[in-house]
C-alpha cells in the first residue's frame, strides 16, 4: 500500500503547486455523490412496488403506482443536474490546473543549461510538458472523474443495502473487497507482463522508424531485403508478446463476471436463509439483487482506474522531479551592476567538468581588454565552445571565476547581463516565423526600418533583397527554409540589432557557398567593429586580422599572442595554421 | 477539416468498407470473436432470465408464501453460476480472438507499408517530410486499425439490443413496445453526442500538436533564447497555447458531459416508466411479478454497454482519419522500375556518361538542363557552383536516386534504369551530405550486414578519416553507436558513411559534399588518401573547399542547371572568369584583409 500513499502524497504536491486543482475539490465531492443518487433510485422503487403493491394483500392501487414512480423520476432529474454540474466543475478545475502546472514545467525546464548541454535528452523533456500532461489529463476527464462517480455509487448501493437489511449487505462487503483483492493482484501480475510489452513495441517501432528514415540509404546500398527482413522479425516478435499478454489479461478479467455471478448466488442463498430465518421481504431481496450489479461495474471501473493513477502519478512524479530541479543559473541574491560602456572579460582559474566528471577546461586564466578582438582556435573538442558558454554565462564555472566588465558573471542580474553580452552559436538556430520576427528576439521593440538598416550596415542589404518576400520571408521550421549559412546571416543580425557590448561568436564550421561565405565574413567583421570580441575561429583569416589569439588544446590554453608572433613560434598554432593554409589556397 | 464532411451515415459507410478490408484477410479470427460475442450477448439475456425466474420460483414463494427453500437454493445458485460461466467464456473468447484479429492486421498494413515504401521512387519520398511518414507508420496505423478491438463488443451489444427486444416483446407486447421505444431515444442520443465531442475533440489534439511543436521549436532553440535572454516571451507564447488547449477542453468535455449524464439516466428513467407499465400488465393478469423483475434487470445490465456504444462511432471517425492517411502511401504508385542488366565485378572504375541530360522539381523551372557530361573511367570530378546551381541534384541523378526527366545516364554504357533490382548499388557508391548512422555497432554500419574481412574493414576506416576517432571509442569498431549516432560529431558521422562507400569498393563513388562537417584539413587528408590509395573508381565529388577541388583531375563548373566550363582546375580559372571568381573569393578577401591591415 506505500506505492498508493506515495501516489496520494504526489497529488497532494500537485495540488498545492497548481491551487485551481483544489479549488471547491470537497463541494465537488458531495455534488457528484448526490448526483449518483440516481443509480439507487430503481432497486429502491423496485422494492416498494413489490413489496406495497404486487405482493400487498390489498393488490396494486395504481395510483399509488403513479405517485411512486412520478417521485423517483424527481429524484433523477435532480441527480441527473446536479450529478452533471458536478463533473463540469471538476472538470473545468483540472483542465485549469493542469494547464497552469505546464506552463510552470515549460518555464522551469527553459531555465535549465541542460538543454543545451545534453542535446539528446531534449526529446524526453518535451514529454514532460507534453505526454506527461496529457497522460494526467486523460487521467482527470476518464480516470478522475470516472472514480468519483464509480466511488460513490458504490458507497451509495452498500449503504442503501445496509439500511435494507445489513446482515446480507454484509455478505455482499466481504464479496466487494475479495473482488477488490483479487483485481488488484490480476493487475500486478499484467504490469508486469505490461512492462516487456512496452520494451518490445518501443522496439520494434524503433526498427521501423529507422528503417524509414533511412531509404535513402537503404535505396542506395541495396538493402532492401534484409532491412525488410529486420522490420519483420521486430514485428513479430513485437505481435507474439502483445498478443500473450493481451489472452492473459482477457482470462484474468474475465474471471470476475464469474465473481459477479458468484455472489448474485451467494445474495439469492443468504437472502433466502436469513429472510426465512429473520423475515426480509421479496421486494428487498429483488432489490438486493439490483444493488449488487450496481457494485459489480463500477468496481471494475475503481480497478482500472487505480492502474491508470499509477501511470497518471509516475508522470506527475516525472513532472514534480523536474520542478524540484535546482536551477543551476539562478539570478543573484545580492545583484551587482555594470557600469555603461565598452566590455572586458575575465577569466580566473576555471575549470569545467560536466556532471559525468568529465572535465573540458582546466585551469583557464585570461583577460580581455575593452574593444579588444580575440579570436579562439583549436581542433574539435578543445574546449573551445565550452569557453564562448562560460564567458556569456550559459555555463557556470565548476571551479574559478568569471568577470564581466570588472564585475563577478554569477552577480550580474541575468536580464542584464544578455542585454549587454550577446553570442552567436554556430548553429544559427531560426523560429517558425518570418526572418523579421526572427532579428526581432535580438530587439523586441525594433521596427520594420531599423531591422532593414542593421542588414544594410552589416552589408547584408542585397541578400534580404533577393529574398522572396524580404523581411516577411518565412524561414520555415528550424530555419528550414534558408541554408546554414543565410541563417547565420540572420542570427548575426539578431546579435547586432541588440547592440551588445561584449560580443561572442562561434565560427559556422560547415563549408558554405563561398560567395555567402565572403558576405559572413564581412558582416561579422562590421559586428565586432569597435566593440569587445570573442570569436571562435574556423577560419584562419579570422585569427590573422585578431588582435590576440587564444589556442586551446584538449582543455587547455595551451598559447597566445598575435597571429605573426604565434606563427613563428612554430607550435600548435602554426601547425593549426598549416593545415589550414594546405586546406585553402588555390594555387 | 474532414469533420465537416462526414456525417454519422458516411462514417458508417466507410467505416464498415474500411472494416471489411481488414477482416477479410482474417476471417477466422473476426469469425471466433463474433461466436464469443453472441455468447456474451445470449448470456445476459439469459442471466436476466435466470433472476425473474428465481423471482417467480424461489424468492417470492419462499420469502411471500413460506414455501421450504430446502431444495430451491442449489439448483438456483447453479443456475444463476453457469450463465456468469458462459458469460465470462464469451469475453475471452470475444477479445481474445478480436486482440489477434487487431494485432496482425497492424503487424500486417506495417510490413507492408515498408516494403511499398521501399518500391516508390526517392522523388516521392523528398517531397514527404520524414517525420510523417514515421507518424503514418507508428500512430496512424494503430489509430486506423483502432476500430477491429471494439468491433465485436459492438456486434455484442447490437445483438443484445435486438435479444432484449424480442424477448421483452415476447413477454408483453406493450412492454416490448416501451423499451424499443426507450433503446431507440438512447441510441439517438448517444450518437448524436458522440459525433458532436469527436469533431471538437480533434480541434483539442490539433491544439495539443501546437504544444508539442512550441515545446520541441523551444527546447531545441534553447541556447538562442538562452542568450538572447527572452525566456519569458517564450514562456508566454507556450502559456498561450497551453490555454488554448484548456480551454477546448473543458468546452469539449462539458458537451460531453451533458450528453453522458442524459445517457445514464435514460435507463433508469425507462425502467421506472415500465415498471408502472408492468404493474397495470400484471393487475390485468398479462405477466408474472418475475416477468416484470426480467425486464427490468435487462434494462439494468443494459445500460452500461449502451453507453459505451457511442464510442464505437469515435473510433470509427478515429480510424478512418487515421487510414487516411495510410491510405496515401499506399495510393502513391511512382514505382521505381528496373532492367535487367546485371553488375559486373568489382575491380576496375567504370566510366561514366550523361547525354542531354534534363530534370525538374516542379513545374516551376529545370534544374538541370540539357546537360552532357562524359567521364573515362578512373577519373576523379569536381562538380563546383555556388549553392542552388544543381550540383547535389547531377550527384543524385548519377546515383540513380532520381531519374533525370530527360536524357540518359550511362554507366559501362548502359543506361542507369536498364539495370536489374539492387544490381546498381553494387557498382555505384553515394554517400550524401547527412550522414545517416543506424543503431548498430560502428562495423555493422560500415559492412551494413555484407561480408567484409576485418583487414577490409580496417582499411575502409583508415581511407576515410576515421581511423583515429574510432579506436578511441570504448569498443573500437563494436562500439553501439544509438539512435542515429547521435553520440558522434556531424564530422565523425560523415567519416563512417565515408567508410561505408570505401569498404564496398565501388566502381563509381559520389560524393555529395560528403566531408562538410569534416575540418579542412582532415578533409584534405581524406581526398589524397582516396587519389594515393589506387582505389579502383571513378569519383564524383562536390566541393566547396578549393583545396580539395585542386586534388580531382577535371573540374565541372556548374551554374543556373548547366555546365558552363569543363576541364582542368588550371585552365578553368584562365578561361572561366565565373569560376575563378568563385574558387578565389576566399583568396580576394585574404588579400584585401593583408592590404587593410598594412
Amino acid at each position: 500500500m506505500s506505492g498508493e500513499q506515495a501516489t496520494g502524497r504526489v497529488l497532494g504536491r500537485a495540488m498545492r503547486l497548481a491551487p485551481a486543482l483544489r479549488k471547491g475539490l470537497r463541494l465537488t465531492l458531495l455534488m457528484a455523490m448526490a448526483g449518483q443518487a440516481i443509480t439507487v433510485v430503481t432497486p429502491v422503487v423496485i422494492q416498494m412496488i413489490i413489496d406495497d403493491e404486487i405482493l400487498a394483500p390489498e393488490g396494486i392501487v395504481m395510483r399509488d403506482v403513479l405517485w411512486k414512480a412520478a417521485l423517483a423520476l424527481a429524484t433523477l432529474a435532480v441527480g441527473v443536474v446536479v450529478g452533471r454540474a458536478a463533473v463540469l466543475r471538476l472538470i473545468r478545475s483540472s483542465a485549469t490546473g493542469l494547464s497552469d502546472l505546464r506552463t510552470m514545467t515549460f518555464r522551469h525546464l527553459l531555465k535549465r543549461s541542460v538543454l543545451h548541454v545534453e542535446a539528446d535528452r531534449r526529446g524526453d523533456l518535451v514529454s514532460r510538458v507534453t505526454s506527461d500532461v496529457t497522460t494526467l489529463q486523460e487521467f482527470m476527464e476518464w480516470g478522475g472523474v470516472g472514480m468519483v462517480i464509480a466511488g460513490s455509487q458504490v458507497i451509495l448501493a452498500l449503504g442503501v443495502m445496509i439500511y435494507y437489511e445489513w446482515r446480507l449487505a454484509l455478505v455482499a462487503l466481504v464479496g466487494v473487497i475479495l473482488y477488490l483483492l483479487l483485481m488488484r493482484w490480476f493487475q500486478r501480475v499484467l504490469a508486469r507482463n505490461y512492462d516487456t510489452v512496452r520494451v518490445e513495441v518501443g522496439r520494434s517501432l524503433g526498427v521501423l522508424s529507422e528503417s524509414i528514415s533511412a531509404l535513402p540509404v537503404v535505396r542506395s546500398y541495396g538493402i532492401e531485403g534484409s532491412t525488410k527482413e529486420k522490420v519483420a522479425d521486430a514485428l513479430d516478435k513485437r505481435f507474439w508478446i502483445e498478443f500473450r499478454t493481451a489472452r492473459l489479461g482477457n482470462i484474468l478479467f474475465s474471471s470476475a463476471e464469474v465473481f459477479a455471478g458468484a455472489l448474485t448466488a451467494g445474495i439469492v442463498v443468504g437472502g433466502i436463509l436469513i429472510g426465512t430465518s429473520q423475515g426480509m421481504t421479496a421486494g428487498t431481496l429483488v432489490a438486493f439483487l439490483f444493488l449488487t450489479n450496481l457494485l459489480i461495474e463500477p468496481l471494475q471501473i475503481v480497478v482500472e482506474t487505480l492502474e491508470f493513477a499509477q501511470s497518471a502519478a509516475s508522470g506527475l512524479r516525472r513532472i514534480l522531479g523536474v520542478l524540484d530541479s535546482e536551477v543551476d543559473m539562478p539570478d543573484p541574491e545580492e545583484p551587482d551592476h555594470l557600469r555603461p560602456g565598452g566590455l572586458s572579460a575575465r577569466m580566473h582559474q576555471v575549470r569545467f567538468a560536466y556532471p559525468n566528471g568529465n572535465e573540458v577546461l582546466t585551469d583557464i586564466t585570461v583577460d580581455i581588454p575593452v574593444g579588444s578582438r580575440v579570436a579562439v582556435v583549436g581542433e574539435t573538442g578543445s574546449g573551445k565552445t565550452t569557453f564562448a558558454k562560460l564567458l556569456v554565462r550559459l555555463l557556470d564555472p565548476s571551479r574559478g571565476s568569471v568577470s564581466i566588465g570588472g564585475v563577478d558573471a554569477r552577480r550580474i542580474p541575468l536580464e542584464e547581463l544578455r542585454s549587454r553580452v550577446a553570442f552567436v552559436p554556430q548553429e544559427g538556430f531560426l523560429f517558425d516565423d518570418t526572418v523579421g520576427a526572427n532579428v526581432r528576439y535580438g530587439q523586441p521593440e525594433a521596427s520594420d526600418a531599423e531591422i532593414w538598416t542593421a542588414f544594410h550596415e552589416l552589408g547584408l542589404g542585397p541578400w534580404v533583397e533577393s529574398l522572396p518576400r524580404g523581411l516577411e520571408t518565412q524561414a520555415g521550421e528550424r530555419g528550414g527554409n534558408l541554408s546554414s549559412g543565410e541563417r547565420q546571416l540572420v542570427a548575426l543580425v539578431r546579435a547586432w540589432i541588440g547592440s551588445p557590448d561584449l560580443l561572442v561568436l562561434d565560427e559556422a564550421t560547415s563549408a558554405v557557398d563561398p560567395a555567402l561565405d565572403v558576405a559572413l565574413r564581412h558582416a561579422i567583421e562590421r559586428l565586432t567593429e569597435g566593440r569587445t570580441s570573442v570569436t571562435i575561429a574556423h577560419r584562419m583569416a579570422t585569427a590573422e586580422g585578431s588582435d590576440e589569439v587564444l589556442v586551446f588544446d584538449q582543455g587547455k590554453l595551451v598559447e597566445r599572442g598575435r597571429h605573426r608572433d604565434l606563427l613563428s613560434r612554430g607550435g600548435v598554432y602554426a601547425a593549426l595554421y598549416a593545415d589550414w593554409a594546405a586546406g585553402t589556397k588555390t594555387v | 477539416m474532414f469533420s465537416e464532411q462526414m456525417t454519422p451515415l458516411s462514417v458508417l459507410r466507410d467505416g464498415i468498407r474500411l472494416i471489411w478490408r481488414f477482416v477479410k484477410r482474417h476471417p477466422a479470427s473476426f469469425g471466433l470473436a463474433v461466436t464469443g460475442a453472441a455468447l456474451f450477448a445470449g448470456a445476459i439475456i439469459a442471466s436476466a432470465r435466470v433472476i425473474g425466474w428465481v423471482t417467480d420460483t424461489v424468492i417470492i414463494p419462499v420469502l411471500d408464501e413460506g414455501v421450504d427453500p430446502a431444495d430451491l437454493l442449489a439448483p438456483a445458485a447453479l443456475l444463476i453460476l453457469a450463465v456468469a460461466v458462459s458469460k465470462a467464456g464469451g469475453i475471452v473468447l470475444r477479445r481474445t480472438a478480436a486482440m489477434w484479429l487487431q494485432l496482425r492486421t497492424r503487424q500486417d498494413v506495417r510490413n507492408e507499408l515498408l516494403a511499398h515504401q521501399l518500391r516508390l521512387k526517392m522523388s516521392w519520398y523528398n517531397r514527404q517530410a520524414v517525420g510523417d511518414l514515421l507518424a503514418v507508420a507508428e500512430s496512424d496505423v494503430d489509430q486506423g486499425t483502432g476500430v477491429l478491438a471494439p468491433l465485436p463488443y459492438a456486434t455484442g451489444v447490437t445483438l443484445l439490443l435486438f435479444g432484449t427486444t424480442t424477448m421483452i416483446t415476447l413477454i408483453d407486447p406493450w412492454l416490448g413496445l416501451g423499451a424499443l421505444i426507450g433503446l431507440i431515444v438512447v441510441l439517438v442520443v448517444d450518437v448524436r453526442g458522440s459525433w458532436i465531442t469527436y469533431s471538437m475533440w480533434e480541434e483539442v489534439q490539433r491544439a495539443r500538436g501546437e504544444v508539442s511543436a512550441v515545446a520541441h521549436e523551444s527546447f531545441d532553440g534553447a541556447l538562442t533564447v538562452k542568450s538572447l535572454g527572452r525566456e519569458d516571451y517564450v514562456s508566454d507564447r507556450f502559456g498561450h497555447v497551453s490555454d488554448e488547449v484548456r480551454d477546448r477542453l473543458i468546452r469539449v468535455n462539458s458537451t460531453w458531459a451533458s450528453y453522458q449524464a442524459v445517457i445514464r439516466v435514460l435507463p433508469q428513467v425507462m425502467i421506472v416508466c415500465l415498471l408502472v407499465v408492468g404493474a397495470a400488465r400484471i393487475e390485468a393478469g398479462a405477466v408474472t411479478p418475475g416477468e416484470l423483475i426480467t425486464v427490468a434487470y435487462l434494462l439494468a445490465l443494459l445500460a452500461f454497454p449502451v453507453q459505451l456504444i457511442g464510442f464505437v462511432l469515435w473510433d470509427l471517425a478515429g480510424s478512418l482519419a487515421g487510414w487516411r492517411r495510410v491510405q496515401d502511401v499506399f495510393d502513391a504508385e511512382e514505382f521505381v522500375t528496373y532492367g535487367d542488366v546485371l553488375a559486373r565485378e568489382r575491380g576496375e572504375p567504370a566510366p561514366l556518361d550523361g547525354e542531354t541530360v534534363g530534370f525538374a522539381y516542379d513545374e516551376e523551372g529545370a534544374v538541370l538542363e540539357d546537360l552532357e557530361l562524359h567521364l573515362r573511367a578512373g577519373t576523379t570530378l569536381a562538380v563546383v557552383g555556388p549553392t542552388g546551381s544543381g550540383k547535389s541534384t547531377l550527384s543524385l541523378l548519377l546515383a540513380r536516386l532520381w531519374d533525370p526527366d530527360a536524357g540518359a545516364i550511362y554507366l559501362d554504357g548502359a543506361d542507369l534504369r536498364s539495370f536489374s533490382i539492387s544490381e546498381l548499388p553494387k557498382e555505384v557508391a553515394y554517400v550524401a551530405q547527412n550522414a545517416f548512422l543506424f543503431d548498430d555497432t560502428v562495423a555493422g554500419n560500415i559492412t551494413l550486414g555484407e561480408e567484409f574481412s576485418e583487414t577490409e574493414l580496417r582499411q575502409a576506416g583508415r581511407l576515410a578519416g576515421a581511423e583515429g576517432f574510432i579506436s578511441e571509442l570504448p569498443d573500437g569498431y563494436d562500439t553501439q553507436l544509438g539512435e542515429r549516432g547521435t553520440t558522434l560529431s556531424g564530422g565523425q558521422r560523415q567519416r563512417i558513411a565515408l567508410a561505408r562507400a570505401l569498404i564496398r569498393r565501388p566502381r563509381l563513388l559520389i560524393l555529395d559534399d560528403a566531408t562538410s562537417a569534416v575540418d579542412p584539413s582532415v578533409e584534405a587528408e581524406i581526398l589524397r588518401s582516396l587519389k594515393s590509395a589506387e582505389l579502383p573508381s571513378t569519383v564524383v565529388v562536390v566541393a566547396y573547399r578549393p583545396a580539395s577541388i585542386r586534388l580531382a583531375d577535371e573540374v565541372v563548373y556548374v551554374d543556373e542547371g548547366r555546365i558552363l566550363a569543363h576541364g582542368a582546375h588550371d585552365d578553368l580559372l584562365e578561361t572561366s572568369p565565373g569560376y575563378a571568381r568563385l574558387v578565389q573569393a576566399y583568396e580576394e578577401d585574404a588579400r584585401r584583409m593583408a592590404e587593410e591591415a598594412s
